[in-house]
């Protein structure tokens, strides 16, 4: 019984990253606080991509990506793909910082995260531009983009300590 | 250099093309797939209008679903909260009483001048419309868009263009329309343009959403003098819109006419759909 629990717990703090990406994908939670703050708005489902596709890629998967982006997508109103793009090319952007550095530091991940950013938002904003009949507040994009790199640091955070949870969970 | 771009190009590649530990698809397969259904939905066709219709009520279900615990503790923080205050709302209302007692004594007059307003705006249409209650699903904010999901759609004959009111105020016009399910585009949000008559002096305008909670007034006339707490109607120019429909008052912020709304976007839980017949001209 205590071994089944144990993977269980295991299991769960696992697929949490995972969970958490759809729960804010299909939930009407979000990270729009424009009620209480103006220019208060961040995309919490890049940075989630960015930090477990650039440290634990097994994590998440490109697949589970995909279908939160095109949830994200139904539930938000835009066209289909979309976000799907968006978190895909953030997820690329991570691979690739994967592939080519060695000594991995807090700074160079949240440095390279604005790289994220910048291509994620450059295909996103670019189809919606272009191909959809959607009006662009820029400035509101540069907040949203702005704040999703200010807040980067305080999410690192928080998903460290959960790694070392899930590291201490696996020792136990 | 030629070695530092061979690096580049194989992390590249790997990063595109390599499937890691437990990834079914590759990277570029993703990313094309992404890429050929934003055009399939950005391009009007049957099949596609089908399928997102579908996906769209099978996952705005889900979301209501996932959200219940997290509104069902709302709901109960608000009735601790009113049951707590119950005394003092208790002679907060005998006080209300009180006033609207002695507010009564107009209330024949106000009648008599409701009665020829509604006859200049010619509201009897509006008031005797087919309407459709129903439920705010979701209310997700995006930067985008700012719209509703309702829990009716074509099965309760809601078409695009409907009109959609709270508590008899305008909040905004059906946009999307699945089987069980509709969108509605609030007044406040970017893409929003209706047709607004200003009362006393009828001027015609265009209500325009900004994002924020207060959308402006748009091509007034030029010698337009405005002032605050004028009354705004939907002006039915439009011929989708009954005339008359209240939205809000006018008030003036940094020499722009602003219109605060009746409706408070954030807290709307029911609302009704006047089923506009499409042959009908106002």
């Amino acid at each position: 019984m205590a071994i089944i629990y144990k993977s269980f717990k295991l299991q769960f703090t696992r697929i949490f990253p995972l969970l958490l990406l759809y729960f804010l994908s299909v939930s009407e939670i979000d990270t729009e606080f424009s009620n209480y703050f103006e220019i208060l708005s961040f995309n919490l489902q890049l940075i989630i991509v960015y930090y477990w596709m650039l440290k634990y890629p097994w994590l998440l998967g490109n697949g589970h990506i995909f279908f939160a982006g095109i949830i994200n997508d139904v539930v938000t109103g835009l066209p289909l793909g979309a976000s799907a793009l968006s978190y895909l090319v953030a997820s690329f952007v991570a691979s690739y910082i994967r592939n080519v550095t060695v000594n991995k530091s807090f700074f160079t991940e949240w440095f390279t995260f604005l790289l994220a950013i910048f291509f994620s938002n450059l295909f996103f904003y670019s189809l919606i531009g272009k191909f959809s009949d959607f009006e662009l507040f820029y400035i509101n994009i540069f907040y949203n983009a702005l704040f999703t790199f200010l807040l980067f640091p305080i999410f690192w955070v928080i998903f460290n300590i959960y790694v070392q949870l899930i590291g201490s969970i696996q020792n136990d | 250099m030629s070695s530092s771009r061979g690096d580049f190009s194989i992390a590249f590649r790997s990063a595109l093309l390599q499937r890691g530990v437990k990834q079914k698809f590759s990277l570029f397969f993703l990313i094309c797939l992404s890429i050929l259904i934003f055009f399939l939905d950005s391009y009007p066709s049957k099949a596609m209008d089908v399928t997102r219709a579908l996906l769209n009520d099978g996952i705005y279900r889900v979301s209501n679903l996932a959200t219940s615990p997290f509104k069902f503790f709302a709901s109960l923080k608000n009735k601790t909260k009113n049951h707590l205050f119950i005394y003092k709302e208790n002679i907060f209302l005998k006080n209300e009483i009180k006033k609207l007692q002695e507010k009564d004594l107009n209330t024949s007059f106000l009648i008599i001048e409701n009665k020829k307003l509604k006859e200049v705006l010619k509201t009897e249409m509006f008031e005797s419309s087919e309407r459709v209650v129903a439920k705010v699903l979701i209310d997700k904010e995006s930067p985008f868009l700012k719209s509703v999901i309702l829990n009716k759609g074509s099965k309760s004959n809601i078409a695009k263009g409907m009109p959609v009111l709270s508590e008899n105020y305008l909040v905004g016009r059906v946009v999307e329309v699945n089987y069980i399910s509709s969108r509605v585009l609030l007044l406040k949000d970017l893409n929003s343009r209706i047709p607004v008559s200003i009362q006393p002096d009828g001027a015609q305008a265009i209500l325009s959403g900004d994002g924020t909670k207060k959308p402006s007034l748009e091509y007034l006339p030029d010698s337009y003098q405005a002032y605050e707490n004028s009354l705004v109607f939907t002006s039915g120019k439009d011929g989708i819109f009954y005339p008359g429909i209240a939205v809000g008052k006018t008030i003036l912020e940094k020499e722009q006419v602003k219109v605060k709304l009746f409706s408070d976007p954030d807290q709307i839980s029911f609302v009704s759909v006047i089923l506009i017949n499409e042959k009908k001209q106002f």
